[in-house]
Formats: C-alpha cells, sequence, structure tokens
C-alpha cells in the first residue's frame, strides 16, 4: 500500500494552470524524486501534499486518509455549542438590562441583606411578556448566526499545515524559512512540538511535567543534531549559521517531528560537491530511519545518486517516470531539459 | 413623515455621510495598498484640513461664495496633500525596510502631533476661532451652502449640500479611477503597490511614486474635509478620531487596497450608521457598526472586495 | 547567578518604602510608581499578544476597562454581591479570560491589518457599551465607592500608601514571573515561531488558531487584572472614557520603547513613558503655576496642552533612531555565547 498517493491533482491559480492532473504514488521507505525544469509544478505539488494549497481538482492521500480534518462527532458538537453560546450571548445582550433590574436593583435594598428567593428571580414573568422580541428572535438569530460563523470559520481550517503535520508529514523549503531569531535549538524544539505534551498551565507554573519533559526534548533534539552533525552550534542563532548549516538545521527541524514521510524541497541547493556527497548519505540514514523520502531536486548527481525513482514534471504535467536508468533515457525529459534538437542525433 | 419617507430620509443621509467617508477612506487605502501602512494620522490630517479651510474661510470672507468655495476646494487638498507628503518624506522614508510596526509607530506619534497642532490652531487668535479664547471648544462653519431642500415641500430632504457632496465625491471617485488605470503615474503606483522591487528593477524611483501617493491620498483628505466641514457646519480638534475609525473601517470592509472596496465601505458604513441612528438607537449605533464588520470579516476574510492574501512558499 | 534586569528592578522596587521611611522624596516616588507597576501589568498583557505573538492590539484598554468594572461590580455594595478583594480578582481574571477568547474566535484567522482594526473597533465599542448600560454601570459617574483590598485581616487605607505598593508590586512580580515562564516554554517558542514566520510554525505542526486564542485569553485576562487592581487603586470603578484608545497606545508604547517581547523591556518602558507622562509633565505644570506662568485663556503655556504633541515628536524620533526599543530581545546575549548550553 503507497504512503502516499497523489490523485490526479490540479492546480489552478486563476487562468494559469500550474499543476495539471499528476498521479504520484510513493511506497513506504523509498526515496522518490521530482525532477523538472524551473516553473514546472514541483513545489506546487508539494504545497498540495502539505496543505498550504486546496486542490482546485483530484486529491492527496496519506496512509489512507484525506490531509484535511474530517467532519466528526467532535466537530459538530463545536458548531452547536458556537451556535448555542452565540444565541445566549445574544440574549443576554438584548435583555441584559432589564434583567438586571429584575433581578438585582428591583430586589436588592442598598446595604440590606439581599436574599436569593426565587421569587426574586422572576425570570419566566419576565420572559412571558415580550417572548417573540426578547426571546425567541435574539436566539434564532444568534444559533443561525453562530453555526454560520463558525462552520464558516472551521471549513477555512481544514485543511492546514498543521493538519498535515499532525499526520506526519514533514518539510523543509526552497527558500530556507528558518526561525531566524531563535537559537538553533529552539528551531529542532520547535519541530518537536507536535510531540510534546506540556500546556501552558505546566510551563507557566513549573510543575514536574514541564521540567521532565524539557529534559527529554532537549536530549532527543541533540540527538538529531549530532544526527546532522550540528551539535556544536546549539545555541547559535539560526541566522548567523552559514548557508550549508542552514539547509542541515531545516532538515533537523523536519526531523524532529517524527514524520513518516519527508518532503525536501531542493535540499543541495547551493552546495558543493563535498556538501552533496554528505548530503546524499545523510538522506540515506534518514531512509534508513524509516522514513520516506520525496525530494525535488535539481543536482542530477544526487537525484541520479540516491533515488529509487523519479518522477519528472513539466509545465504542470508528469512526463515521465520510472528508475533513474529509464529517466535518464526517455526522450520527452531530454527534451524538456535540453530542448528539441532539429537533426537527428 | 410616512415610514417610507424616513427610510428614504436616512438613505439619503447615509449616502451623503458614506460619500465623505469613502474619501476619507480611498486615502487611507491608497497609502496601505503602496506601503502596508496602517496611516493612523490620516483622521487628523483630515481635522486639520478642515481647521485650514476655516482659516481660508476667514481670510477671504468678503469674496462671493462661489468664489470661495473654489479656492477651498483647491487650496486645502493642496495643504492636505503637502502635509502628507512632508510627513511621509522626513518620518516614514527611512522606516521603509524596517518591521511594519515601526512606521506605524511613526504614524500614531503623528497623528499625536497633528491633534495638538489642530488644539493650537483653535487657540490662534482669529475671529472665526472664538479670538483663540476656548481653543478646545468646536468651531461653527459658516453655511457657505444652503440647507435648501431640492424637493421644494417634501418631508424627504435632499438639500444642496447633499448635491454638493454628489457633485464633488462622484466626479472626483471617476477621476481617480481613471487616473490609477490609464495614467502612466497610477500605472506606476499600481506597479510599486504590488512589488516594490520589481517595479523599481523596472526603473521606477518607488520613493517617488510612494510621495505622489501620500500627496494624492492627503489631497483626498483634503476635498473630504471641505465638503465635510460644508456639510456639518462644524468642526473640532478630536474629529479625526471618529473620521479616522470611519475610514479604516470602511477601507478594511471593503478590502484594504482596494480602491472600489473603500467606496463600498464607506456607503455601508454611512448607510448602516444613518439607519442604526434612525431604528435602533445613536448610542448604538458604533456597536452596530462593529458587529457589522465582525459580521462580514468571518465570512470574507479580505473584506467584501479585498483580493484574497496568497503567500509565496 | 546573574542578575537579570527585570528582578533586579523589581527588587530596587521592593526597597523604596524602606528608603521612603528616611527620605521624603523617596516617598513621593513609591507614591506615583504604584500606577505604573499596574500599567506594567496592562502592558505585559499586551506584550504576551504583540511581543512574543506578533499580533497587534490596538484595543488593550477593553480588557482593563472590563476588569475594573467587573471587580467594581462584584465588590461594590450598591450590589448584592461583595465579594472580598481576592476572590474578585480571581473571578476578574476569570472575566478577562472569557473577554479574550470570545474576542479571538471569530477574528483569530484574519489577517494581521484587518484584526488591528478590528481590535480598534472592539476597544471602541466597550466603551460605548460601558456608558450605554448605565442600569448596571452606572454611566460616566461609575461604580464606587469600592471598599479597599484585606490582607490577613488587615484592610487597606487610602492615607497609608505602602501596603498598596507592595500589593502591587507583589502582583507585578507574579506576572513577570509567570510571563517569563511561559516565554521559556514550548508555548512561548510557539508564540515566538507564530510571530517569525507562521506559515513555516503550521508547517512544523504548531496550530497557529490555538495559540493565538491562548495568546488573546492570556493577555486579556492580564489586562482586566491590571484594571481589577485600577479600580482597587481608586476605590472606583472609574468612567468608561477613561478607558480609551489612548490608554491602550500608551500600553502599546511601553511595549515597543521597552523593546518587543521582551519583559525587561516592557519594565524599564513603563517607567520612562508614565514615568514621563506623570511625573516630568507635572512638576513641570506644578512649577508654571507656581510661577503664574499658565493663563487660562492661552493655551499654549499649559505644559498639559503640549503632551500630545511630545509623546508624538518622542514616538516618532524613537522610530527613526531606535526602533529596536531600549532593550532588545535577549538575542544579544545568545550572540555572545553560542557555544554554552543554554541558559535557561
Amino acid at each position: 500500500m503507497s504512503l502516499l498517493q497523489v490523485d490526479k491533482l490540479t492546480m489552478r491559480f486563476g487562468g494559469l494552470v500550474a499543476v495539471d492532473a499528476v498521479t504520484l504514488e510513493i511506497p513506504p521507505g523509498e526515496i522518490v524524486s521530482l525532477i523538472g525544469p524551473n516553473g514546472a509544478g514541483k513545489t506546487t505539488v508539494f504545497n498540495a501534499i502539505t496543505g498550504i494549497y486546496e486542490p482546485s481538482a483530484g486529491g492527496v492521500r496519506f496512509a489512507g486518509h484525506e490531509t484535511r480534518s474530517e467532519f466528526c462527532g467532535s466537530v459538530a458538537v463545536l458548531l452547536l455549542l458556537t451556535g448555542f453560546l452565540t444565541a445566549g450571548a445574544l440574549i443576554l445582550l438584548c435583555n441584559i438590562e432589564s434583567l438586571w433590574e429584575v433581578v438585582i436593583t428591583g430586589n436588592y435594598q442598598y446595604r440590606q441583606v439581599f436574599q436569593w428567593k426565587p421569587a426574586n428571580i422572576a425570570f419566566t414573568t419576565y420572559f412571558s411578556e415580550n417572548s417573540g422580541t426578547r426571546l425567541i428572535l435574539p436566539a434564532v438569530f444568534g444559533l443561525f448566526l453562530g453555526l454560520a460563523g463558525a462552520w464558516a470559520v472551521w471549513q477555512r481550517s481544514r485543511r492546514a499545515p498543521e493538519v498535515a503535520a499532525h499526520a506526519g508529514i514533514a518539510r523543509t523549503f526552497q527558500n530556507i524559512r528558518l526561525f531566524n531569531q531563535m537559537t538553533v535549538l529552539d528551531n529542532v524544539l520547535l519541530g518537536m512540538d507536535t510531540q510534546l505534551r506540556t500546556r501552558f498551565w505546566h510551563a507557566a507554573l513549573r510543575l514536574p511535567l514541564f521540567w521532565r519533559e524539557r529534559r527529554e526534548a532537549t536530549g532527543k533534539a541533540i540527538e538529531i543534531l549530532r544526527f546532522v552533525d550540528l551539535d556544536r552550534e546549539v545555541n547559535q542563532l539560526a541566522e548567523n549559521l552559514s548557508y550549508g548549516h542552514q539547509r542541515r538545521l531545516e532538515i533537523a527541524r523536519a526531523l524532529a517531528m517524527q514524520p513518516k514521510l519527508i518532503l525536501l524541497d531542493e535540499p543541495a541547493a547551493g552546495l558543493n560537491p563535498a556538501e552533496s556527497q554528505a548530503l546524499m548519505e545523510l538522506i540515506r540514514q534518514i531512509r534508513e530511519r524509516g522514513i520516506t523520502v520525496l525530494l525535488i531536486e535539481h543536482d542530477m548527481q544526487v537525484v541520479m545518486g540516491i533515488s529509487d525513482r523519479i518522477a519528472v514534471l513539466d509545465y504542470g504535467e508528469k512526463i515521465a517516470e520510472g528508475t533513474p536508468a529509464e529517466v535518464r533515457a526517455n526522450p520527452a525529459v531530454i527534451e524538456a531539459y535540453l530542448g528539441k534538437s532539429d537533426a537527428s542525433t | 413623515m410616512t415610514g417610507w419617507e424616513v427610510f428614504l430620509q436616512q438613505l439619503i443621509i447615509g449616502l451623503s455621510n458614506g460619500m465623505i467617508i469613502a474619501l476619507i477612506a480611498l486615502g487611507y487605502t491608497m497609502v496601505y495598498g503602496i506601503i502596508e501602512l496602517i496611516n493612523f494620522a490620516h483622521g487628523d490630517l483630515f481635522m486639520l484640513g478642515c481647521f485650514a479651510a476655516l482659516t481660508l474661510v476667514s481670510l477671504t470672507g468678503d469674496l462671493p461664495v462661489w468664489l470661495v468655495l473654489l479656492l477651498l476646494l483647491v487650496l486645502t487638498p493642496v495643504f492636505c496633500g503637502g502635509l502628507n507628503w512632508l510627513v511621509d518624506r522626513l518620518a516614514y522614508r527611512h522606516l521603509r525596510d524596517a518591521t511594519k510596526l515601526a512606521p506605524l509607530v511613526s504614524a500614531i506619534g503623528v497623528s499625536f502631533v497633528f491633534l495638538n497642532l489642530g488644539l493650537f490652531w483653535g487657540g490662534l487668535p482669529l475671529k472665526v476661532f472664538g479670538f483663540g479664547k476656548a481653543a478646545a471648544a468646536p468651531k461653527d462653519f459658516p453655511t457657505l451652502v444652503s440647507n435648501a431642500n431640492l424637493l421644494g415641500s417634501s418631508n424627504v430632504e435632499f438639500t444642496t449640500k447633499d448635491l454638493l457632496v454628489l457633485v464633488i465625491t462622484v466626479p472626483l471617485m471617476v477621476g481617480l479611477t481613471l487616473f490609477v488605470k490609464r495614467t502612466r503615474a497610477g500605472k506606476a503606483m499600481r506597479a510599486v503597490a504590488q512589488d516594490r522591487l520589481a517595479a523599481q528593477l523596472m526603473g521606477i524611483d518607488a520613493n517617488r511614486v510612494i510621495g505622489q501617493t501620500f500627496l494624492l491620498g492627503g489631497g483626498l483628505a483634503g476635498v473630504a474635509s471641505v465638503v465635510a466641514s460644508l456639510y456639518n457646519n462644524t468642526i473640532y480638534f478630536q474629529m479625526g478620531y471618529r473620521a479616522g475609525m470611519d475610514a479604516f473601517t470602511a477601507a478594511v470592509l471593503g478590502g484594504i487596497g482596494s480602491l472600489p472596496g473603500a467606496v463600498l465601505g464607506g456607503l455601508c458604513i454611512g448607510l448602516a450608521r444613518a439607519f442604526a441612528d434612525q431604528y435602533i438607537a445613536t448610542r448604538w449605533t458604533n456597536v452596530i457598526v462593529f458587529a457589522i464588520l465582525i459580521l462580514v470579516l468571518v465570512f470574507r476574510p479580505s473584506g467584501l472586495l479585498g483580493a484574497k492574501h496568497r503567500e509565496k512558499v | 547567578m546573574k542578575l537579570r534586569f527585570h528582578w533586579a528592578f523589581l527588587l530596587v522596587a521592593a526597597l523604596v518604602p524602606v528608603v521612603g521611611l528616611f527620605v521624603p522624596a523617596a516617598r513621593s516616588l513609591g507614591e506615583l510608581l504604584r500606577p505604573i507597576f499596574i500599567m506594567a501589568i496592562l502592558a505585559l498583557g499586551l506584550n504576551i499578544l504583540t511581543g512574543f505573538t506578533g499580533i497587534l492590539n490596538l484595543g488593550v484598554a477593553a480588557f482593563m476597562a472590563l476588569g475594573a468594572y467587573a471587580y467594581a461590580i462584584l465588590t461594590c455594595d450598591i450590589y448584592p454581591f461583595q465579594f472580598g478583594f481576592w476572590p474578585a480578582v480571581m473571578l476578574t481574571v476569570l472575566v478577562g479570560l472569557l473577554a479574550g477568547l470570545m474576542l479571538g474566535l471569530p477574528t483569530i484567522r484574519l489577517r494581521g491589518d484587518y484584526l488591528a482594526i478590528v481590535t480598534l473597533g472592539f476597544g471602541e465599542i466597550v466603551q460605548d457599551s460601558l456608558k450605554n448600560m448605565d442600569v448596571i454601570t452606572k454611566g460616566t459617574q461609575g461604580i464606587n465607592p469600592l471598599p479597599g483590598p484585606t490582607f490577613a485581616g488587615y484592610m487597606f487605607r487610602s492615607e497609608t500608601y505602602a501596603p498598596w505598593y507592595y500589593l502591587f508590586l507583589g502582583f507585578l512580580a507574579l506576572v513577570v514571573l509567570l510571563n517569563r515562564n511561559l516565554q521559556r516554554s514550548r508555548v512561548g517558542r510557539a508564540w515566538i515561531a507564530i510571530r517569525e514566520d507562521e506559515l513555516a510554525a503550521s508547517c512544523m505542526g504548531v496550530n497557529p488558531m490555538k495559540m493565538k486564542l491562548l495568546a488573546f485569553s492570556l493577555g486579556a485576562a492580564q489586562c482586566s487584572l491590571a484594571g481589577a487592581l485600577w479600580a482597587s487603586f481608586l476605590g472606583s470603578s472609574g468612567e468608561p472614557g477613561n478607558y480609551d484608545f489612548q490608554v491602550s497606545i500608551i500600553a502599546l508604547c511601553i511595549v515597543i520603547v521597552g523593546g518587543m517581547g521582551n519583559i525587561a523591556g516592557v519594565l524599564l518602558g513603563a517607567l520612562v513613558v508614565i514615568g514621563c507622562n506623570s511625573i516630568v509633565l507635572e512638576t513641570l505644570t506644578n512649577f508654571l503655576k507656581a510661577h503664574e506662568l499658565i493663563s487660562s485663556t492661552n493655551v499654549y503655556t499649559a505644559p498639559g496642552n503640549w503632551k500630545y504633541m511630545l509623546f508624538g515628536l518622542a514616538l516618532i524620533l524613537m522610530m527613526r533612531f531606535k526602533p529596536e526599543g531600549l532593550l532588545p530581545s535577549r538575542q544579544v546575549k545568545a550572540e555572545l555565547h553560542p557555544h554554552e548550553p543554554p541558559p535557561s
């Protein structure tokens, strides 16, 4: 069964079709590369997989599920709750002054002892007059408004990057997006956020869970940094690292998520041959840890060197797929990269 | 007055006020569109325009009305536009590449300076300002445009003032749209608004274009201040806050950065205020307007006509 | 042990009344510092939103107003509730939490500038609503008089300032501690990541909506606490007009002048901003009045009439020359020690 299934994915931006019915199947444990000329739509495919874009057509299934939150019982409960709360708030807003008079000021003598007698609280008599405008109208309006509003908000949050992240998809970015003002260690700890259970009260009150989890998380983070060979820069600010180190930090941060699938967007960009070799070794070790790798890359040495399979995109369409040897010999691929030759070769 | 007549009357009032709000919102949304700055000082710039207009009136008291109006409509926008341009040059230009909060705080500072200027202006020893005895008090603006009902003796009033608002604002908005769409300067503004670096690479002097935008936006506020002063016949140094709030709300409602959005937002706010004043209660009008804003934003987070913001990854 | 600025500040502040027993100037300083402590708590609440998470909130005065009025309603003897100081304060914090949640829920997905205008509007309508619901809030009269706080049976009186001083200082210290703990934790990390790059943070699994709602609630709760303390300080809820846009802007300026996201900076900022406003201007006005240089008909002579101008110019100049604030964040410290384990 494939880990990731991209099924006739289409992305349209206005009139431009950036991705046109692309189908990909990634079985677990493989290293798959996505290549193609610039503007072919590769990063767009990544963005659709990780939930940044909503597909215009087609779908993405990860571990059998679509990468967006499903409508279930708890969502329905939340929507209804919002509806009822809004209705209640609206009823209160429309009636608060009169109710206050009826309950509090009408019955409370200054400096006397106030008795919360049931007879004092004349809710039923208050609401029985003008029940239409006081009770029914705000209640219905509020319920409708709350439900509609909550529905709109929920719909917009269904496909979001954090949903894909929680499902087990991690990624790096074409233009490095580290948290520059944070240290190397903090960047990795942030990546680990999905694994942590500390809530704000644990943190604010420094409860034992906070200390325990911090110790464990820091240990794990340093281990990951050791894995990418960055453990000597632990307290350095991310923005002060060299370019190559920044790329490795991004990978470390993604690994901290303990993902099942990692998407690397041009990880070898700007690296010299020695660094590229080290990167290839790193990717192999990532695969050995049981993580499936999907890679966008332009450096053909890297691509041919580590990929189990390669898919080729051009102008948003998949034009070829297969082992490195097959792709290398494919005429459509050659044409896309080198252009059509007039004379026969 | 019958119910229908009440409704029509509020419609007219709402549209007139809405057009004034729209004018102010336009200036504000143009500046936001080009440098993503919430220009807090815009409302107070409008207020200073009103004071400038009143001073102008006092200086030209004996001239025929049409000439005074002409001078007002020419000189006040020049004053406001120039002041806006100057403020950009002095306070915001150095902060082009800073974080978003720096120019915002600067704009808040400018707004406070303008507020104080308004207070001091009202203390000038001129007759229109009550010879400076009560600087903080509201000042009367002379009735240069009469309140005569153009619909004769009907219960619904469409006065010369309302006509004035229409006659000034509509052509101005049409002219602005043509300017932004057809002229080179307008195109340059749109280019810088979309992608400043790319525009600079095409040879556009971004700082000059931004300065022009401030000039134009300020000019719009200047026209709005003349129209508002003639319409309401009273000015006070704190009026910038209310005007600014309405303008911000209108611009956000319509979608910040969108010119038609600002006009639509302004009209919506004007109408909402008029109807809320009439059918609910004046004291709750602000709350109603805010509720409408929230409602619109829940269902359309970029405003009514705003473009969906897509982040480049 | 390195002494961080904010602990040093609190320590020195704790000594002021002691010195004040001998030096009268220190005593007057102590009296003036009490509102500064409360404003610092307000600014720290805003700091959670703007400094840590990067959400611009232009209407924190609304939460302060809600806190002040909630506290007043709960403690004043014109209403039957009449809670004691401590239960009332705790309930007020809860009210603030709920108010933040209520404002946050419909608006949390809005882009930064849209959200800023919404918070601005919220500040306005809370003011209006408090004024309009005068059956409950007594309109512009305010709810008063309020009984003073009690501590272990001792009832605070307005004549002796020292107990008030230590009460507010104590609350400030608590708030500083809690904020610091949050900052140096998974929560603070998530907030700062959202401020830096929300998209990248969400790709790492951080739920921006939940974290922003948390920031809203906790920030609002703190601002309401400031409101409750303010009401108890004044002995009255004050009138709705007291919690206007200017208060929100002063809080924002405190956060920015001090150095965004930096707790120590907020404390310093509160000292500088409010100190200038209340201490410097006051002394100047008194000085000029004493020399009869202020005329009621000439608006230009009263120093109080210049405060907007001075404040505005100060902001403009500050942004021009030192936009990062007086105390830039701890990144500076970290830069000096790149190879040591983190100091947290």
